[in-house]
């Protein structure tokens, strides 16, 4: 178990550190919420890096092992450090100031009641939830279907052997394997295979520490994303708690083996290092924005859909004039061809471009408003569109809302034209699908609620002294 | 200057204040009768109840029905003796009824003997809701019986623990809402796809009442704001910020409570055993325990094996438990590969399969379609057997 712990560790600290060790205009974790920010986003980046590092041994044909895989990785860990170690404003000398404000000792009175609170409440939400991921032999259906499969493969081979589908594997002799998702990517199975290397032995229990952590990273990250986006400690924790409980995402750590979370969590992390990036123009956002980007289409399918979907928001970020209009142009065309083919039996080269639609209200409601699945979050995301609507397209947070609202399309565009529509009636997919956008879908309503309160207050402000 | 602590306090209080209303709102809508009735509910347990249509058994405390009989109908029925007027509900406790099934409510009363009333049963998630007959003509007197008829097939065994006659006053709906709320969600099948959030079926759900009374607060805020702006000197974003979180608070509460129970559940079943014996105590442990055997026979190096079963969940569980072998099964369909893609050196796993016979005379696998293969027969054991393809 030492050993697991550990070797998880390496990764952690070596994206923690080359997110460090990235140029940075200022100084290096002298901003409020950039140790947190650092050490959220570098564990998606050293467990991205770790999976990469993984691929390329299994093609050189290299067997997994614990040196193999970590030796070269405690090498560029040790170099990270040392690189962060000299920048100026060096991580080190900002930890004691985030240690105290751990404690709450900047802030004082029931405000630093609550923050004490709020972090127990969050401590003893993941101390719950690691007891599960220990515990509990793998148990969700499609972990042991088509993702786990592949992990317990590849540890006992020690290689990538192919996954392919059931005719190629009846004609490859023995030398592919099968599963229920051949297809799908490597990413979340080569994070239990490398547990599995650590533990030295194949246990489905502690192998999905991973998702733990991916959890505690979250956290970290929304925490210190906000905090970099100037909201004060206590509210930033505060939101952040409302994003980390959400009783789907915590099932989703508590059950692990599944690559929704870590879909989601990418896709969180990508869109707010680029919105990170938007007011840096540093590298130290803009590398982790595009290495988070990168991994989207390597941990699920959809992962290729979510990263076309960042692209929208890059166009409104980097042409603020005319941005907005481009994007609601291309949306409009693609709503109006939607119509199109739901009205219409075309068929293009062969394919039928027919699109039947039947919305699946009932279901939706059920899974979005009536059921425990997401807390408050849809209320939140309703309120937050119907105040703040302007401020949602204000060039601050356009970027952020043409992401949210594309992938908000992408979902509801599945939901009513295609098959997805029967897996929202029976709840087995809808909140699923709806984890890759959740945890990004919490912090654009966060703040754009912010963004209307500044707006509100000032002029609630201006005119009651008129009225009193 | 920052809101003072007895600012803050009103605010809580105006969240209370809201939800308190929301709450009597809706009892307002859902109490059928009187609030503060002076009748107790009355209940008839599994030993009370007569299954006059269809077969079944009693089992653990309740009336397995496995069929219903000829005609399609089943039929449950009990002996009973209440004023009407003082029970508008009745609720029976049932679980697996088929939501396409026509399901009634059957009663008699002392008026007249001969007649039997009925009213529909809605069924959600395969339990039936409470049925309030008030509105009949024929709730009036002392009923004599009542009865549950299932019209149509059975795909699964209905099981009733008995049912329940309640005064339906404003603390008993009170009750019934937060024993829905506080129910118990364990881990199922489907809990990595939704979390209801307590009872499966639940007729007030929580996250709507606690964003009503949020939305509420702040209206009221609102109000406050505009006429006594003394009262509540807050922006209104603060104040709908602080209902937000109050009703998250009370639903993440809810959630950590259930979590925490789960988690003790867990630890109970599976804390401080080897993964074997975490095998052995799972849902699928006998199935395991065959598989481990199989294990036993079959080459160290990767074979291929093919998994036949006629449950999905064990084919696919079978597959699991054989890896890195290099399975076969098929997790859309109960079909088995043709003879003709199986070689010699394969091997077979067959787990709670219809439709396999072997014959150890001529060492042949017969199956489905009049196919058959050349075969040895490696294990056989409890409900699976381990063939390799000569």
């Amino acid at each position: 178990m030492i050993a697991l712990v550990a070797g998880w560790l390496l990764p952690w600290a070596l994206g923690a550190a080359l997110v460090a060790a990235l140029p940075h205009k200022g100084a290096h974790g002298a901003r409020d919420g950039e140790i947190a920010w650092t050490l959220g986003s570098g564990w998606f980046a050293g467990a991205f890096l770790l999976t990469l590092w993984m691929r390329v041994l299994s093609a050189a044909g290299v067997p997994f092992g614990a040196l193999a895989i970590a030796a070269p990785l405690s090498a560029l860990a040790a170099l990270a450090i040392g690189i962060a170690w000299r920048r100026p404003g060096r991580p080190a000398t900002s930890l004691r100031p985030a240690l105290r404000a751990l404690a709450g000792a900047d802030l004082a009175g029931w405000k630093r009641a609550a923050w004490l609170a709020l972090l127990a409440w969050l401590a003893l939400r993941f101390a719950l939830l690691l007891g599960e991921v220990v515990w509990r032999p793998l148990y969700p259906w499609d972990a042991w279907t088509q993702w786990a499969t592949k992990a317990r493969v590849w540890y006992e081979l020690k290689s990538m052997v192919p996954f392919v589908r059931a005719t190629e594997w009846a004609q490859a002799n023995g030398a592919a394997y099968y599963d229920a998702g051949p297809h799908y990517p490597g990413t979340v199975p080569l994070w239990q295979v490398w547990s599995s290397v650590l533990l030295g032995r194949w246990d489905d229990a502690p192998m999905n520490l991973p998702w733990w952590c991916t959890g505690v990273a979250l956290t970290l990250a929304v925490f210190g994303f906000l905090r970099r986006m100037e909201f004060a400690p206590l509210p930033a924790l505060a939101a952040t708690w409302l994003v980390a409980s959400m009783p789907i995402l915590n099932v989703h750590i508590a059950l692990a083996g599944y690559a929704d979370l870590p879909m989601g969590a990418y896709v969180a992390l990508a869109t707010l290092a680029g919105l990170c990036w938007l007011q840096s123009r540093s590298p130290h956002d803009l590398v982790p924005a595009a290495l988070f980007a990168c991994a989207l289409p390597l941990i699920k399918n959809p992962g290729k859909v979510w990263l076309a979907l960042l692209l929208p928001g890059l166009v409104v970020a980097l042409a603020p004039r005319y941005g907005l209009r481009i994007v609601a142009v291309a949306f409009a065309v693609a709503a109006a061809a939607f119509l199109v083919f739901a009205q219409t039996n075309l068929v293009l080269l062969g394919y039928q471009l027919h699109l039947t639609y039947d919305f699946p209200w009932r279901g939706l409601i059920d899974a979005y408003f009536t059921f425990a699945n997401w807390h408050l979050l849809w209320y939140a995301v309703l309120a937050a569109a119907i105040l703040g609507r302007r401020a949602a397209l204000a060039p601050a947070l356009a970027p952020l809302t043409v992401v949210v609202g594309g992938g908000l399309l992408f979902l509801l565009f599945g939901f009513a034209f295609t098959n997805a529509r029967i897996w929202v009636e029976d709840q087995s997919t809808v909140n699923r699908a709806t984890l890759h956008l959740a945890p990004l879908l919490f912090v654009w309503a966060i703040l754009v609620f912010r963004a209307w309160a500044r707006e509100s207050g000032g002029a609630a402000h201006a005119g009651a002294p008129a009225r009193g | 200057m920052p809101p003072s602590r007895a600012v803050w306090r009103r605010v809580a209080l105006l969240f209370l204040v809201a939800l308190t209303a929301c709450v009597v709102a809706y009892l307002a809508l859902a109490v059928p009768g009187a609030w503060f009735p002076r009748a107790e509910p009355k209940a008839w347990a599994v030993e009370n109840l007569a299954l006059t249509r269809g077969a079944g058994a009693i089992a653990e405390g309740e009336l397995v029905v496995a069929a219903p009989d000829a005609t399609g109908m089943t039929l449950v029925s009990v002996v009973t003796k209440f004023r009407s007027s003082d029970y508008p509900a009745v609720a029976w406790a049932a679980i697996g009824i088929p939501e396409s099934a026509d399901v009634r409510l059957l009663w008699s009363n002392d008026y007249a003997p001969q007649t039997l009333y009925s009213a529909p049963v809605p069924i959600e998630a395969g339990r039936p809701l409470p049925v309030l007959p008030t509105q009949d003509r024929g709730w009036i007197g002392s009923i004599t019986g009542v009865a549950l008829a299932i019209q149509g097939p059975l795909p699964q065994p209905v099981r009733i623990r008995g049912v329940v006659v309640k005064p339906l006053g404003a603390l008993e709906v009170l009750g019934d809402r937060a024993r829905e709320w506080l129910a118990f969600e364990s881990w199922t099948g489907t809990s990595i796809n939704t979390v209801a959030g307590g009872a499966d079926v639940q007729s007030l759900p929580l996250p709507l009442l606690l964003a009503v009374a949020a939305a509420l607060a702040s209206a009221i805020a609102y109000l406050l704001r505009r006429f006594w702006p003394g009262l509540l000197p807050l922006p209104i974003a603060a104040m709908l910020a602080a209902s937000f979180i109050a009703a998250s608070l009370l639903l993440d509460a809810r959630w950590t409570w259930n979590l925490g129970r789960q988690v003790q559940a867990t630890a109970a079943r599976f804390a401080g055993l080897s993964i074997r014996d975490r095998y052995l105590a799972g849902d699928d442990g006998p199935l395991y325990e065959f598989i481990e055997k199989a294990r036993g026979l079959l080459p160290a190096a990767p074979a291929r094996v093919f998994v036949l079963a006629d449950a999905v969940y064990f084919r696919d569980r079978a597959a699991y438990h054989l890896y890195p072998h290099n399975v076969y099964f098929d997790p859309l369909s109960n079909a088995i590969p043709p003879a003709s893609a199986l070689r010699p050196g394969d091997w077979l796993v067959v787990y709670q399969r219809r439709g396999i016979q072997y014959n150890p005379a001529e060492e042949r696998l017969r199956w489905d379609g009049g196919q058959s293969i050349a075969a040895e027969l490696k294990l056989r054991d409890g409900l699976g057997a381990l063939f390799v393809v000569e």
